[in-house]
């Protein structure tokens, strides 16, 4: 055997290991809550997320200024007033994928997350629910759909505003994750 | 053999760096934005009745109220210290863009009527490549008084303008701290006596402290340089508490009149006097434009 041989079997097997993690920067993220006086709701598609599908290993990372919202009031007082986005700049969840899931077969998998989420400075340990869909190009795409309380996360609500903010708001995720290169 | 090594070598490294922080990588990914603008320099679009450097967000339109009572000194008793007596003022701005607010309002004081506009030009921020310390905007307004004239001479119709400019020069010092800094220009088509500057300079100084995420105390003062006589500087402290789409501010201040040449330049009141007006400004914003989805 020669030096070029190896040489190549080791590049390759760099290739391999890095071609273990998926990346995706256009991750689309979306909240909501409901009451009968008035609906908060806000959007943000720059979300980032990578995921290494050897050690199942999934992080999750926003910046919360990121979010629109409808009313631009609200989404000031979103980052002044609830989130203080400036002490507290980003959310993140960092976890596991659990389920099993063949990233290199196509097909629908049912998995949850399992890991902590850090939201305005405080880490909770969280279980949620999510989809794993592998298209035949290789496409990973992550969707999941969870309930976040903000006094779960030291997130104050005054009485005075009670009645317009819900006690729980429901997070949409959606991560298309392509081969980091 | 020896190459057999390397490539087990290799192997390793590279299932080492899968157990790298993957969190550490995602930094390296996507690193947190580079610049970022100060926002909420001020809670209302006004400090009291000087305006800030803040304009209602692209697509909003903002409704004001403001209640400036009777005198404290006046009869406080008979008249519950000035409640019941009360000049009003209504305004409605909008804004087409972020930087750029229009709008309209009637004060009762002189029985005046005003457009105004502003527009801000700079915004304070930090992080990479340049950063300016402070926020600026221009604000402009032009006001006509439609009392009758009481001193028996014919008028133009034109002597019942003023003009007034502003450039607002703003800082967040800190989440609870920020402060103003206003060179002013009114301009008056009728002053008083011919002794009398048309233009009248002056530096509006304001500034806020939060006590809680949704109350702060507020406070500014007019500093008049060439003054029209028998005037006094216009002084007001006051307090903004905000309860998601309305901004209060209660104040006490010993300008009375709430359009902009009036309380600028043409207070009458002196608080060591006693001449202290209790009053509100209270918002509401109104979406008419809001980001696709």
């Amino acid at each position: 055997m020669n030096k070029t041989f190896f040489l190549t079997l080791a590049m390759l097997a760099v290739l391999a290991a890095s071609a273990q993690k998926l990346v995706s920067r256009e991750t689309y993220v979306h909240f909501f809550s409901e009451t009968p006086i008035e609906n908060i709701e806000a959007q943000l598609n720059d979300a980032v997320g990578l995921l290494n599908t050897e050690t199942s290993e999934f992080v999750f990372q926003v910046n919360i200024q990121s979010f629109t919202f409808k009313k631009s009031l609200m989404q000031e007082h979103f980052n002044e007033n609830y989130m203080e986005s400036s002490k507290y700049p980003k959310a993140v969840f960092k976890g596991n994928v659990v389920g099993d899931v063949t990233y290199a077969k196509a097909g629908n998998y049912v998995v949850s997350l399992n890991g902590e989420m850090t939201i305005h400075g405080k880490q909770n340990k969280v279980n949620i629910p999510a989809t794993i869909q592998v298209s035949k190009d290789g496409l990973v795409v992550l969707e999941s759909m969870f309930i976040v309380k903000p006094t779960d996360y030291d997130v104050e609500i005054p009485s005075m505003v009670i009645t317009k903010i819900a006690k729980e708001l429901e997070v949409k995720v959606k991560s298309t994750l392509r081969a980091l290169r | 053999m020896r190459y057999a090594l390397f490539f087990i070598l290799i192997l390793l490294s590279g299932s080492i760096k899968a157990q790298d922080d993957l969190l550490a990588e995602l930094e390296v990914l996507a690193p947190a934005p580079s610049k970022s603008f100060s926002y909420a320099t001020f809670k209302g679009t006004r400090v009291i009745n000087q305006q800030s450097i803040e304009l209602p967000g692209k697509g909003v339109g903002q409704f004001v109220v403001g209640h400036r009572f009777g005198a404290l000194n006046d009869r406080p008793l008979y008249n519950l210290f000035g409640l019941d007596v009360a000049q009003i003022r209504f305004e409605y701005s909008y804004s087409p863009h972020a930087w750029l607010n229009v709008g309209a309002g009637r004060s009762s004081g002189s029985k005046t009527y005003d457009a105004f506009t502003k527009m801000r030009f700079v915004r304070q921020s930090s992080g990479s490549g340049w950063n300016s310390p402070v926020s600026m905007a221009y604000y402009s307004s032009a006001t006509v008084i439609t009392t009758p004239f009481s001193d028996g001479f014919d008028h133009y119709f034109t002597d019942r303008l003023a003009y007034t400019h502003q450039i607002l020069i703003a800082r967040k010092f800190n989440d609870a701290l920020s402060l103003q800094l206003a060179p002013t220009l009114v301009h008056f088509n009728l002053v008083p006596s011919t002794q009398d500057a048309n233009d009248q300079w002056g530096i509006s100084m304001a500034g806020r402290y939060k006590l809680t995420q949704r109350m702060a105390l507020t406070a500014e003062y007019m500093l008049r340089v060439n003054s029209l006589d028998g005037y006094h500087n216009s002084g007001s402290v006051g307090i903004d508490i905000e309860t998601g789409g309305h901004v209060f501010q209660f104040h006490l201040t010993n300008s009375r009149s709430m359009a902009d040449p009036q309380w600028m330049m043409q207070t009458p009141g002196q608080w060591n006097k006693g001449d202290i007006f209790l009053g509100f400004n209270i918002s509401r914003v109104f979406t008419h434009a809001s980001p696709n989805y």
